[in-house]
């Protein structure tokens, strides 16, 4: 077996470990918040009588191994089980929702990522001079300020009270294609990427400008190399290994930070349905966003890694 | 329009405090209010109220059809029903508003009118009610509305096995004491004298009709409107009911989309992503009132938030101390700081509109030093320590009223520890048993609201009220037909509590909506808030 396909299956089988102990963790949390689903749907109209009827028709009497191991059963066997709100399949019920998410995430990532690449290298290469003060001001602002405040800006900016070009929230149509309605998806998702670029322009920088004081870098223009070769062949390479490592971690926590962003924008993505899944402790909800979110995490720290060791000569013939 | 509206204060308001409960909804069945002639049906007498429609007078001549209405609600979940019976968040209760109708309705000056029936009468001793439904009336469907569906209806309410919401209302009514007479009359008959089945039960929107076989998840009423689609936790899309009794709609669609976050919901107004939102903050009424083509909608209503006392549980047990509680209060502060000025000074009683509401009795006002006297006398003199449960779940203004509270009985040397807790735990297990917490009621008239919150057997007697001088008033009263009688039963029944009951009742809150100037029609409640105008939207039109 090839040493990186080992590693990768390795890795995998570790990722599904932490899969587990997730689910284990919300499972348990889950449990310790005070009430229950059978409390959450009836609320104050809650007699004894109904509250014991629907707990039985929720199964929600037996005891919590005893639900946590049917449940883990069926994910096993590939179904997500039913909501217990709603008395729909999860997956049904989350379909559409995570479409929507997976469309404002990916955009955001396509908008963010070569940004923050072009301004962050640039930065390192006109290091001190007018262009990096500004940018270096400029990311240094955004990445102190949270998300939320970050979209309540743009949008006070942008939708109600200086110019009034985009809504300020999300209603989407839902028998139309989500592409069709891009102007929605335009404050979401700039600032989620005025939330992550920074990071990534921050790290792109500081390894550029690393790469550019190191000695080979010297050596390659002694030798009396092309400016463009010292960079495109060398330089830039190697300043984008850490930043790899950043633009994956970013994108995990583009996964899980859009539920806030949701919110603010009445995006109707997971975001939205999480928050309404606990606070009706609706059990199977919250288990398949959080495996969701949890999943990309192991998949885009896997991907990264994979990519470290392909971009980085020295990891790559270490493999052999 | 909104003279009355103090617009002082600062915002203490939770932004998560929007998601109304279940029973909050419930309780607004008994709502009502009065048109202020903006609607095309009084266009006659608009003249004076040019002004809340951004200078139009509208007539019916120039009421113009079609369009779509897109509305902004406050967020359900998916829990979200089309059951007419199950209403309980505000989603739920837009829908029914504007699908279903019952046999009657509060008429804008909050008198019940006849809508679905032509006539409910009771015989000598209003144990027995006869009501006759109006012909020609159809359903969504096109067949007509007959006894068998008002029997079903109620039946469906109050099955034994499975009572639903509205099943509160009738008053111990038995599933075989409801009987079909003929194709347009049912009898209903009750063990006990039922004086105000007609007026506040009927009323309600949880005991609105529904055809016979009804299926949920193909809602078909006689209302407006026809649903066209749901999805619960998102929004709903309904369409006109062109043979409507009423008269068609002038708009096509009404598109309503569900809002989690208060402040997205006013942001979607103001930048135009919908014509019109319930449930304006109170912190946000100045904005919308600077912002050109944005029109509020700021009605009384009778809601209330109180503080419930639980007579069961120290010191409470102690008259003395609820009395040095009320004159604890600085209710001026807790309407401007709590709710921005948008309500009105309560004085310790609920149902302010009822015929036999003690007006008269003097307002109570806060007395530090007479609060002091009494908790002297009560034995805590060296001050004393309470917990007071609160949360977002109960309403806008109900965790900032609470910490204005603690503030103020500092004076007195009282230490109160405001406990924030979520929706599930306020209304879980020791929901009905906190020593000392918040809750929110919307307006019923007093004997209605004395069966579900104070009398021994209400479900939700939660000042475990009781007091035989009183109850026997109360009884005494569910059984006077005589209206003179028996507002004078309710006034001496509601002095008691003024005097000795388990209930601080500060404010009563505001109805508070917002739509776009290009919207006539909207119908204003002066009494109390079904938001835009009772959802009674097939008289708006776009100008």
């Amino acid at each position: 077996m090839p040493p990186l396909l080992k590693i990768i299956l390795r890795r995998a089988l570790l990722g599904l470990l932490t899969l587990l102990l997730v689910s284990v963790v919300v499972f348990a949390a889950t449990q310790a918040l005070p009430s229950d689903t059978a409390r959450a749907i009836l609320g104050r109209d809650a007699t004894p009588e109904r509250l014991a009827a629907l707990r039985e028709q929720l199964n929600l009497n037996r005891p919590a191994v005893v639900q946590y191991g049917s449940w883990l059963g069926g994910v096993v066997t590939g179904d997500l089980g039913d909501s217990l709100v709603a008395k729909q399949p999860v997956t049904q019920l989350l379909s559409g929702r995570v479409k929507n998410s997976a469309v404002l995430v990916s955009l955001a990532a396509l908008i963010s990522i070569p940004l923050a690449l072009v301004f962050g290298s640039l930065s390192g290469l006109l290091r001190d001079r007018g262009f990096d003060t500004a940018v270096s001001l400029g990311s240094l602002t955004l990445a102190a300020l949270p998300e939320f405040v970050v979209g309540i800006i743009l949008v006070l900016l942008f939708a109600t009270q200086v110019f009034h070009l985009f809504p300020a929230v999300t209603l989407l149509n839902p028998n139309a294609s989500i592409f069709g309605q891009l102007k929605m998806l335009v404050l979401p998702s700039m600032t989620l990427v005025l939330a992550v670029a920074p990071y990534i322009v921050r790290t792109l920088r500081a390894s550029m400008i690393e790469v550019l004081e190191s000695d080979y870098i010297q050596m390659a223009r002694l030798k009396g190399m092309p400016e463009r070769t010292v960079l495109g062949r060398h330089a830039l390479p190697n300043a984008i290994v850490p930043a790899i490592q950043v633009i994956a971690l970013n994108l995990a926590w583009l996964a899980g930070g859009v539920v806030v962003v949701e919110y603010l924008f009445n995006y109707p993505g997971i975001g939205s349905a999480l928050m309404d899944a606990v606070s009706n402790r609706d059990l199977p909800v919250i288990q398949a966003i959080t495996l969701l979110i949890a999943g990309l995490y192991v998949i885009f720290n896997l991907t990264a890694d994979i990519l470290t060791i392909l971009v980085s000569p020295r990891l790559r013939t270490g493999l052999q | 329009m909104n003279d009355d509206t103090k617009k002082s204060g600062f915002d203490l308001e939770k932004i998560l405090g929007e998601r109304i409960s279940r029973r909050d909804l419930f309780l607004r069945g008994g709502a009502a209010g009065a048109i202020i002639g903006l609607g095309p049906l009084l266009a006659a007498c608009s003249s004076d109220s040019t002004t809340t429609t951004g200078g139009a007078t509208s007539t019916t001549a120039e009421a113009k059809r079609g369009g779509n209405l897109r509305i902004g609600l406050v967020g359900g979940g998916a829990q979200d029903t089309a059951d007419p019976h199950m209403s309980s968040f505000i989603p739920d209760d837009a829908i029914n508003w504007c699908l279903f109708e019952g046999l009657l309705q509060y008429s804008p000056d909050y008198t019940p009118e006849y809508l679905l029936a032509e006539d409910v009468s009771p015989n000598e001793d209003a144990t027995v009610w006869t009501a006759k439904i109006k012909a020609d009336i159809t359903w969504h469907d096109g067949k007509p509305l007959t006894a068998d569906d008002v029997v079903f209806s109620f039946k469906r309410i109050v099955d034994e096995a499975n009572p639903l919401l509205g099943a509160a209302a009738l008053g111990g009514l038995k599933p075989e004491n409801i009987v079909k007479v003929d194709d347009m009359t049912v009898t209903f008959t009750f063990d006990e004298p039922n004086v105000t089945f007609r007026t506040d039960a009927l009323t309600q929107r949880l005991v609105h009709v529904v055809p016979v076989g009804f299926d949920p998840a193909n809602p078909i009423g006689t209302g407006p409107f026809k649903m066209q689609s749901f999805k619960p936790g998102e929004g709903f899309v309904l369409e006109a009911n062109a043979d409507y009794h009423g008269g068609a709609p002038y708009l096509d669609t009404l598109t309503f989309t569900e809002f989690e976050d208060p402040t997205a919901r006013v942001n979607a107004l103001l930048s135009g992503a919908v014509d019109a939102i319930c449930e304006l903050p109170p912190s946000q009424l100045p904005v919308i009132e600077a912002t050109e083509g944005l029109v509020p909608l700021n009605s009384k209503s009778g809601g209330w938030v109180p503080f419930c006392m639980n007579l069961d549980v120290k010191p409470f047990d102690d008259v003395r101390v609820r009395q040095a509680f009320r004159l604890i209060v600085d209710r001026q502060q807790i309407l401007d700081n709590a709710y921005s000025g948008v309500g009105w000074i309560g004085n310790d009683m609920y149902s302010p509109f009822d015929k036999g509401y003690p007006s008269d009795l003097p307002q109570r006002a806060q007395d530090i030093e007479k609060a002091k006297a009494l908790l002297a006398e009560a034995g805590y003199a060296d001050g004393l320590t309470v917990d007071l449960v609160t949360s977002d779940a109960v309403g806008n203004g109900a965790v900032a009223q609470a910490e204005i509270f603690a503030e103020q009985a500092k004076a007195a040397g009282v230490t109160v520890n405001v406990q924030k807790v979520d929706s599930a735990v306020i209304y879980g297990d020791d929901y009905l048993t906190w020593g000392f917490s918040c809750d929110y009621w919307g307006l019923r008239n007093y004997l209605q609201q004395a069966a579900a919150g104070s009398t021994p057997d209400a479900p939700y007697n939660e000042t475990h009220w009781k007091n035989d001088e009183w109850y026997a008033l109360v009884q005494e009263a569910m059984q006077t037909a005589d209206d003179a009688k028996r507002n004078d039963l309710i006034r001496q029944a509601a002095t008691i509590e003024y005097n000795e009951g388990g209930y601080i009742i500060p404010t009563f809150k505001n109805q508070l909506d917002a739509y776009s100037d290009k919207l006539v029609g909207i119908e204003q409640n002066e009494v109390i808030g079904i938001p835009l105008g009772r959802w009674r939207l097939h008289t708006v039109y776009f100008k």
